[in-house]
């Protein structure tokens, strides 16, 4: 890792770990859902930034985890957060095998229609069969134990603006590193090799499907991972969870930090959730002002708020050619 | 090494190669001579796995290639560098370079093969943390020649290596190949102009409406006034 990425990256674990007492408690519940939704972006962004494949059905795999959680503590009784991880986990490998097995032949416009189209199947599965998922009322999910501490003294909320945060900071800062790793690795170089040219990745001996089906892979385990760790704050698993809608706000969110930078989804998250939370506030109508957002982002800076400064620096650079050369040449 | 025995391809139900033989014996240079659309980088292709032969055979090192996808006949041990070289504009030149050492891990060890690629080309030592897309044509064509090399392969595959290059680079690519030849790699090469074509080279295959109408060393196709009719038509 570069030393300036290191040093900003230690930064901002350290300003996130600081702030709650800083933030009071609004605020701080508030930033609850960046880091379970940095962590399934960053997934998403393996397959989207990584390997060019835009998925449409990343939500499903959000769900998947949530639903797991629901099982692990509600069904099973298991309290353990550490277990409803790792059931997180195998529950969006699960499901991504056989829909990974099939949508990592396709690409492009394929590739994201196959996955929207899993996606709203998947949604259908958890609307429709009540006796095992709780059809529209979704699927309770109790407060688990966190490395095997109760936290009884503690009440929801406090639970959830201490222990819980730093928790869910933590595991959200070793699966960035991770996914980095992975980013850096031979794997990483193919995955994005395939996306410039899959003919000449084959021609260098890369195995493209099976990179995609792998990235694939990974990607649906940090969505399943970022899931189960939005569902605890909610104390819900809920069938929209796994709407193509909040498909959508999840390619929102990578777009709004930039799908070319691999902190992007993380900013990303952060970015998305105080948009949202200001819009709200301030008309019924933000739904509205997000799409302006989303317009204004693609249009203007299509690199997304990591790739602002470096939008800004190219403006500046012109600007001061053009006043260093007062008269400009005749266009040809 | 590299054995092609009457290959037939069709493509979009019109025969482009009606019959191609040709070999290339261990250490060899041999070139695949002929004008635009004669079928040498149908030829080239077919061989990768990437167009279906409907009929014939290519066989390398005794396996039979056919039917074999593209990744797994590169990791047998043939390179190939495509006439349209574009590196991965993304990727820099060092990770370009990088990997095929991961991805046929077998043979020398990765830095020496890295090592080996840069001896070949040392220009492209400056460009290692340049993007693919900052680069100009002869240095792509470098890049990935080079590229093809790391994977250590016993065949080399060069599609055009001299196409659309300006004639300061050429030389400096043709030293790279004689280099590569020059420590025992069989190379291929597909060449449409007669000037191109290294004197060193130990076999020129003409090739036209994807038939080989000529088979032998230079001075011989030079003796031969209807493969040189056809050679001149082309440069």
């Amino acid at each position: 890792m570069r030393g300036g990425a290191l040093l900003a990256a230690l930064a901002a674990v350290a300003a996130l770990a600081a702030a709650p007492p800083l933030l009071g408690e609004y605020r701080t519940t508030l930033l609850l859902p960046v880091f379970g939704y940095g962590v399934a972006l960053l997934g998403l962004n393996l397959l989207f930034g990584y390997g060019g494949l835009v998925s449409f059905g990343h939500a499903m795999f959000v769900a998947a985890g949530a639903y797991a959680a629901a099982v692990v503590t509600g069904v099973w009784r298991i309290e353990s957060f550490e277990a409803v991880l790792l059931a997180a986990a195998a529950a969006g490998l699960a499901l991504a095998l056989p829909v990974g097995a099939l949508c990592a032949r396709y690409t492009k416009i394929f590739f994201g229609m196959l996955t929207l189209a899993f996606g709203m199947l998947f949604h259908s599965f958890l609307f429709k069969f009540y006796g095992l998922t709780g059809g529209d009322q979704g699927m309770r999910v109790r407060r688990p134990t966190l490395l095997g501490l109760e936290f009884e003294e503690l009440d929801k909320t406090a639970f959830l603006v201490g222990p819980y945060y730093w928790y869910c900071l933590a595991v959200a800062a070793l699966l960035a590193l991770l996914m980095w790793r992975i980013v850096r690795s031979p794997f990483g170089l193919a995955l994005r090799a395939q996306r410039d040219n899959p003919r000449k990745a084959e021609y260098l001996g890369v195995e493209v499907r099976r990179t995609r089906f792998v990235a694939f892979l990974v990607s649906a385990a940090f969505g399943a991972v970022g899931g189960a760790m939005l569902a605890v704050p909610t104390g819900l698993a809920d069938p929209e969870l796994a709407y193509w809608t909040h498909s959508g706000t999840l390619v929102f969110m990578t777009l709004l930090g930039g799908f070319a930078h691999f902190a992007g989804p993380l900013l990303g998250a952060l970015a998305y959730v105080l948009l949202q939370d200001w819009l709200m506030s301030l008309t019924p109508y933000w739904r509205l002002l997000l799409g302006a957002v989303l317009a204004l982002i693609v249009l203007a800076c299509p690199q997304g708020l990591m790739g602002l400064p470096a939008l800004l620096r190219a403006r500046l650079a012109a600007r001061r050619r053009r006043a260093a050369a007062p008269h400009p040449a005749p266009a040809e | 090494m590299l054995e092609i025995r009457d290959l037939r391809v069709d493509i979009a139900g019109s025969p482009i190669l009606r019959g191609v033989s040709l070999a290339v014996g261990a250490g060899e240079l041999v070139c695949l001579l002929g004008r635009n659309g004669a079928g040498k980088t149908t030829t080239l292709n077919a061989v990768m796995g990437h167009r279906r032969a409907a009929g014939g055979a290519i066989r390398f090192r005794g396996r039979d290639l056919l039917g074999l996808p593209p990744h797994r006949i590169a990791r047998l041990g043939i390179g190939f560098s495509p006439e349209e070289s574009e590196v991965f504009a993304e990727l820099t030149v060092a990770e370009n370079v990088a990997l095929p050492t991961w991805t046929r891990p077998e043979g020398r060890p990765a830095e020496a093969r890295i090592a080996h690629a840069y001896a070949v080309f040392p220009k492209l030592r400056q460009y290692l943390a340049r993007g693919g897309a900052q680069l100009s044509g002869g240095e792509r064509k470098m890049v990935s020649i080079a590229r093809a090399l790391a994977l250590d392969p016993e065949l080399l595959l060069l599609d055009e290596p001299f196409e659309g290059l300006s004639p300061l680079v050429i030389p400096e690519i043709a030293r790279g190949i004689g280099a590569i030849r020059a420590e025992g790699r069989a190379v291929l090469i597909a060449e449409s102009n007669l000037h191109h074509v290294p004197e060193e080279v130990d076999r020129v295959h003409v090739i036209e409406r994807g038939e080989i109408v000529f088979g032998g060393t230079l001075a011989a196709l030079r003796a031969d006034p209807a493969a040189m009719a056809i050679v001149a038509a082309a440069a």
